[in-house]
């Protein structure tokens, strides 16, 4: 029924048509249906039947049994669940030929429970975070846009429809209204042409699950962690099966070997640490407004480079508000601060009493009852934007208005339409003796001054005289040039003698004069920029973060508030300020010359890819106005083809694309439709950028912290491995059992490890660029060598002394226990000799060997201890960084010796658990 | 979410791998230079060699504080194991099973039986002195030779018949077998107190209540008092421990028997997870 099939015409969009193309009466023959019965009911199920209801189709979710499977053989996983399949093949085999080894049965089962402990613990920590969101949209009233389209095409305006065909672009043309908006004022008649999934914001929505989850870089980094440390694990283990082989071990022993290489090497407990660290960081942005949907996605935020911030609400304070004033040929500025309670302005002269009067008797704002304790900004309003602001501005600087308004009776009003372009009003005045009418008007600038002869100066009516236009002119460039919207106030005392006290003004006939009126002064509103913003974006421009503001705004006004905040620095300019400047023509402008960029959104149409990427490259503070929302989508994946992590904000629901799209989808949770939310990875509470910069903070914060957590892991790693190493070099005793080896990762090392969360920030964390994705890794050969090689050596140096001592104080010295292997496990042998002369029966040397577990166990414990300590700090010195900073780190080291405690003392008569007493 | 496009072919991956191994733009060998590399092993070298110092030093520490003549703690060794010759072990645990009419089957015992006494002949004992007295032989000072402590002679004749002197075959050929059951040696244990500890054999089991028809060498079957307590290998190089022999005198052939021989004596404990501590547990079949 679009004259362009090839457009969205046909086959998708609105749901309900006024007119289109084709008349009325075609329509009703082409759907079956006529304008005054509507669709026989017959018909109607008819339809139901094919289309389904008119409702989209959620989202696929993945089953939720598929997540937890996932949970259970993702990571680490499967290298455990091959551990516990060999440990019970070598049970299965023993148990068939000889003695029963239960141990071997033992350790499979601990390691099965491990796995399905952690895959457990992880299912729950997802869902947890994924049920914070469901209840979050219940918390939050919708606030449901009052302007048609803005849900989905971002227009702030209310758009009019009529029947006419105006443009190709069924978003464009006046006589399709869409699915999800709302009538804002009239009725209308049509006709249903789609339904659910096929309406434009069907389309959008099935366009936004399309674009698909990819991988975070957080998950990204933990699998190439996973596959570092699977490598070592594996290649150690099977390097040693040879070895073992060769050295004529039994296969099987050597099968026992290599699930005890594979042990040690993996890091059980770290991926149930890095999923609590994030939670507990999103938990901590979470009450600085930043709700995360994703637990992935707070890292994320901290690898950010690029942030695409929309103006109004995040920025800005989302409220028009006066910042400005001329009167006496003079501009002032008013204070445009959340929290205002005086005007600090010169208020003493006349004019300006004359111009307090009519700002607040021409005005149909009124506050909502029962308000009176709140505070004068947050108050709700009836009105418009400006009259709103108005209003306020009144009450501040005035008090009461609404009895300054009931002192001024009015007698006559004629509203503001866009052709008079004024408003007006007439007024019984306050002052008893003075039995004048007030006549007030406010509206364009330029309008009100056709109609004025005179202007008040210093409380005195003056002609207007050309100097005096020309002065008007000025204060109004300026104000304009200032993205401000600017309105003209002028009032009239009616003569008695002409309009006497029963006079009837008719306002349709206009009986009353409406021109050579007193020109009193001019005000101008802007939507000011939040104050915690500038500092924010000062921020992340230390930090190294780019930000962009794209907005539907006038370029003017977009570029005003962008300076005011500083995304367009005080000394940068833009091509078009060069060319001013230098008074030459924009083309002749060394596009180098300039840092700043405003671009518009009808430039960008016409735009290649390459061109917006050079715009991009060249410009280092950029704004795009007069987008529309279909345009952020080319502008993120612009970002993204520079190599950068973007954040996107954004609210309508033809965002959700574009919030898909971007590393990091941001949704404001105050004015964001369900479909922004759905489609986002974080939600602003308070739709504040300044949220965003908190929580790259803690972003960075946590990328650090789990480097920290990572290396303090790893390193017991190496004291874990080479007791095994060592073992089936050496033959010495088993230094260390598999099952101790669990219980240190999974025991004493996890709390110090979720405390490395809870550090402190690094001093220069703000001050850093943002990591490379691809240079800067969470696991990089530095902290894996330093782990490794050095710390970890250390650590097994220490644990080996503490083996050595032990069994040379029970009588076996460290040159009897070389080669000893064989005969020390042969159950057949009961009369082992010490280096003293004793004699060991198997099952003394056994609880002896007990007995070093316990001792290596306890010696890396403390050595953890002191690890912990060394990686509370990467850059910092630890005193810088305070020891005593963080607590919950010496939660961690007691509860680190607490659990050894219960370990070797209360549990040490457990057999199947290898600990013994300590003396 | 967004991407972070990675794939690579095959080949590029190769390539890439091979720019990391040499690098001929910037003459890199895995991301070092070669000078780098030297330096980097010159510090592992001189770390590894500071941390073997480390380990090395607290060893020798270890070493010369330690006490040469007895272990520091024995909180571990606090009853003796007791073990049994001959010993051959089934699955699960000591089994002997021999056929009275077929040498074969115990010959390997017998040769057991007399390796394991050749330690106890008197050619073997000549070191040791001769103990009457059935009390502990305390000594405070050090009057053997080379400044050791003196040991007791225990020679194979005094176990009788069965030293293997008098009958070769220590009974088997008859289905009458001696056994030697031996104390671990614990140092400065002193078993009994003031008693001298004795083994005692019963059958276990289904036939718990039944008798055990047999003879133990030396008289009662006792360990003499004078051959404690154990100084140690370094006070009595020339110690050995002492024997007890029981000879099996009824029984019946073709069924398998479970027997426990515990030493019994204040001092000497038994444990449930320790099938060879303070006893020694086995079974025994003969067959004709």
């Amino acid at each position: 029924m679009f004259p362009d099939p090839g457009s969205l015409g046909n086959k998708n969009s609105s749901s309900l048509m006024l007119c289109s193309l084709l008349s009325t009466s075609e329509l009703e023959m082409k759907y079956g249906t006529s304008i005054d019965k509507g669709l026989s009911s017959a018909r109607a199920a008819e339809i139901l039947a094919r289309d389904g209801p008119n409702a989209l189709t959620p989202p696929k979710a993945t089953p939720e049994i598929v997540k937890f499977l996932k949970q259970m053989i993702g990571g680490f996983s499967i290298l455990l669940w091959i551990g516990a399949g060999f440990s019970w093949i070598s049970f299965g085999i023993h148990n068939y030929k000889e003695a029963s080894r239960s141990h071997q049965l033992y350790l499979g089962v601990v390691l099965a429970l491990v796995v399905i402990l952690t895959g457990i613990f992880a299912y729950y920590q997802e869902a947890k975070s994924t049920n914070i969101m469901a209840s979050f949209s219940k918390m939050i009233p919708q606030v449901r846009a009052t302007v048609d389209n803005s849900s989905l095409t971002g227009e702030s305006e209310p758009q009019s429809r009529s029947c006419d065909f105006t443009h190709e672009n069924p978003l464009e043309t006046r006589n399709i209204a869409f699915y999800s908006t709302t009538c804002v004022e009239g009725t209308a008649t049509g006709i249903v042409i789609n339904t659910g999934d096929r309406t434009i914001i069907g389309r959008i929505a099935s366009l936004a699950s399309g674009v698909g989850n990819e991988k975070t870089p957080i998950a990204i980094e933990i699998e190439h962690f996973v596959y570092l440390v699977a490598g070592v694990a594996i290649s150690i283990g099977v390097l040693f099966f040879i070895i073992s082989v060769s050295m004529r071990y039994k296969i099987l022993d050597s099968i026992i070997f290599l699930i005890g290489i594979i042990v040690a090497n993996v890091p059980e407990g770290l991926l149930a640490t890095v999923t609590v660290s994030l939670s507990l960081t999103a938990k901590r942005m979470a009450k600085k407004n930043c709700l995360v949907k994703n637990l992935e996605a707070v890292e994320t935020l901290g690898s950010t480079s690029i942030i695409c911030s929309d103006k109004t609400g995040t920025l800005t304070q989302n409220r028009m508000t006066v910042a400005h004033l001329w009167f006496d040929n003079q501009i002032y500025s008013a204070d445009t601060s959340e929290d205002q309670t005086t005007q600090p302005f010169d208020q003493s002269s006349p004019t300006w009493t004359a111009l307090s009067k009519i700002v607040t008797l021409c005005n149909r704002a009124e506050f909502r009852p029962g308000q009176e304790n709140l505070p004068i900004m947050k108050r709700v309003v009836v009105g418009d934007a400006s009259e709103t602001a108005l209003l306020k501005f009144s009450e501040v600087i005035l008090g009461d208005v609404m009895s300054i308004r009931a002192q001024n009776r009015k007698v006559a009003e004629i509203p503001f339409n866009s052709t008079n372009k004024f408003q007006l009003s007439i007024h019984e005045t306050d002052d008893p003796q003075d039995k004048r009418f007030l006549l007030v008007m406010k509206g364009a600038p330029e309008r009100i001054l056709e109609r004025c002869s005179t202007i008040m100066i210093n409380g005195k009516e003056e002609p207007l005289d050309s100097e005096k236009a020309e002065a008007f002119q000025t204060a109004y460039m300026e104000l304009g040039g200032m993205g401000e919207r600017v309105l003209g106030f002028c009032h009239l005392y009616l003569p008695e003698n002409e309009f006497p006290e029963t006079f009837q003004f008719d306002t349709d006939s206009m009986n009353f004069p409406t021109s050579n009126l007193c020109f009193v002064g001019l005000l101008s509103m802007i939507d000011p920029p939040r104050s915690t913003v500038p500092d924010a974006v000062s921020k992340c421009r230390s930090a190294g973060i780019k930000v962009i503001m794209v907005t539907g705004d006038h370029p003017i006004t977009a570029k005003a508030i962008a300076k005011s905040v500083g995304i367009i620095s005080a000394t940068s300019e833009t091509v078009e300020d060069i060319a001013k400047r230098l008074n030459i023509p924009v083309e002749q402008v060394n596009r180098r010359e300039a840092t700043a960029a405003v671009v518009n959104g009808m430039e960008l149409k016409d735009m290649s890819s390459e061109q917006l990427d050079e715009i991009l490259r060249n410009h280092t503070e950029i704004v795009f106005a007069r987008t529309s929302p279909q345009q952020k989508l080319i502008i993120v994946e612009g970002c993204q083809r520079q190599g950068a992590v973007v954040a996107v904000t954004g609210d309508g629901v033809n965002d959700s694309p574009a919030l898909k799209k971007a590393d990091i989808g941001i949704a404001m949770g105050i004015a964001g439709s369900d479909a922004a939310k759905n489609a986002a990875d974080m939600v602003l509470l308070d739709d504040n950028f300044a949220s965003i910069v908190t929580g790259v903070e803690e972003g960075r914060l946590i990328f650090d912290n789990l480097k920290k957590t990572i290396a303090y892991t790893l390193t017991k790693n190496i004291a874990e491995l080479c007791p095994f190493l060592i073992y089936i070099i050496a033959s010495i005793p088993m230094p260390i059992g598999t099952i101790t080896i669990l219980f240190i990762d999974l025991g004493t090392d996890i709390i110090p490890s979720v405390a490395l969360a809870y550090e402190k920030a690094e001093s220069d964390i703000m001050n850093r660029r943002p990591r490379n994705k691809r240079r800067d890794r969470l696991v990089n050969q530095q902290l894996a060598v330093y782990s490794y090689l050095q710390i970890g050596i250390m650590q097994s140096v220490g644990a080996f002394v503490t083996y050595f001592t032990v069994y040379a104080e029970q009588g076996f010295l460290p040159s009897t226990l070389l080669g000893v292997r064989v005969n020390w496990e042969n159950n057949a042998i009961n009369d082992f000799e010490d280096s003293y002369g004793q004699q060991w029966t198997h099952y003394q040397r056994m609880y002896l060997q007990w007995t070093g577990y316990t001792a290596f166990f306890v010696s890396i414990t403390i050595q953890q201890v002191a690890d912990l300590i060394i990686r509370k700090t990467r850059r910092n010195s630890i005193f810088r960084q305070g020891l005593f900073r963080n607590k919950v780190i010496w939660v961690g080291i007691f509860s680190q010796i607490g659990i050894a405690l219960i370990l070797t003392y209360g549990l040490g008569h457990v057999t199947a658990l290898n600990f013994t007493p300590l003396r | 979410m967004a991407t972070l496009n990675e794939k690579k072919t095959c080949s590029e991956r190769m390539a890439d791998f091979r720019r990391f191994v040499w690098n001929p733009e910037t003459k890199l060998f895995m991301g070092r230079s070669l000078i780098n590399w030297v330096w980097i092993s010159l510090y592992y070298l001189a770390f590894y060699v500071v941390m073997s110092g480390l380990f090395a030093l607290s060893i020798y520490c270890l070493m010369r504080t330690i006490n040469p003549y007895e272990p520091d703690y024995q909180d571990q060794l606090k009853s003796p194991g007791v073990t049994l010759r001959p010993d051959v072990y089934g699955d699960r645990g000591l089994r002997i099973y021999y056929n009275v009419s077929d040498n074969k089957t115990w010959e390997g015992l017998v040769t057991t039986l007399h390796t394991f006494l050749a330690a106890y002949t008197p050619a073997a004992q000549h070191l040791n002195i001769n103990c009457t007295n059935n009390t502990y032989f305390i000594q405070d000072t050090f009057d053997g030779p080379n400044n050791t402590k003196l040991s007791c002679k225990f020679t194979s004749d005094m176990l009788q018949n069965c030293s293997g002197i008098t009958d070769p075959t220590f009974g088997y050929p008859e289905g009458k077998p001696c056994f030697i059951i031996k104390m671990n040696r614990i140092i400065k244990f002193y078993p009994g107190n003031g008693t001298a500890p004795r083994v005692n054999c019963t059958y276990v089991g289904e036939e718990g209540s039944r008798p055990l028809d047999a003879d133990y060498y030396p008289g009662n079957g006792t360990f003499s008092l004078h051959y404690f307590p154990y100084y140690g290998k370094k006070a009595q190089p020339s110690y050995s421990n002492p024997l007890v022999a029981v000879k099996f005198l009824n029984i019946t052939r073709n069924v398998e028997f479970k027997i426990v021989c515990k030493v019994i004596g204040a001092g000497i404990t038994f444990n449930v997870h320790d099938p060879y501590e303070g006893k020694v547990e086995f079974k025994l079949k003969i067959e004709d």
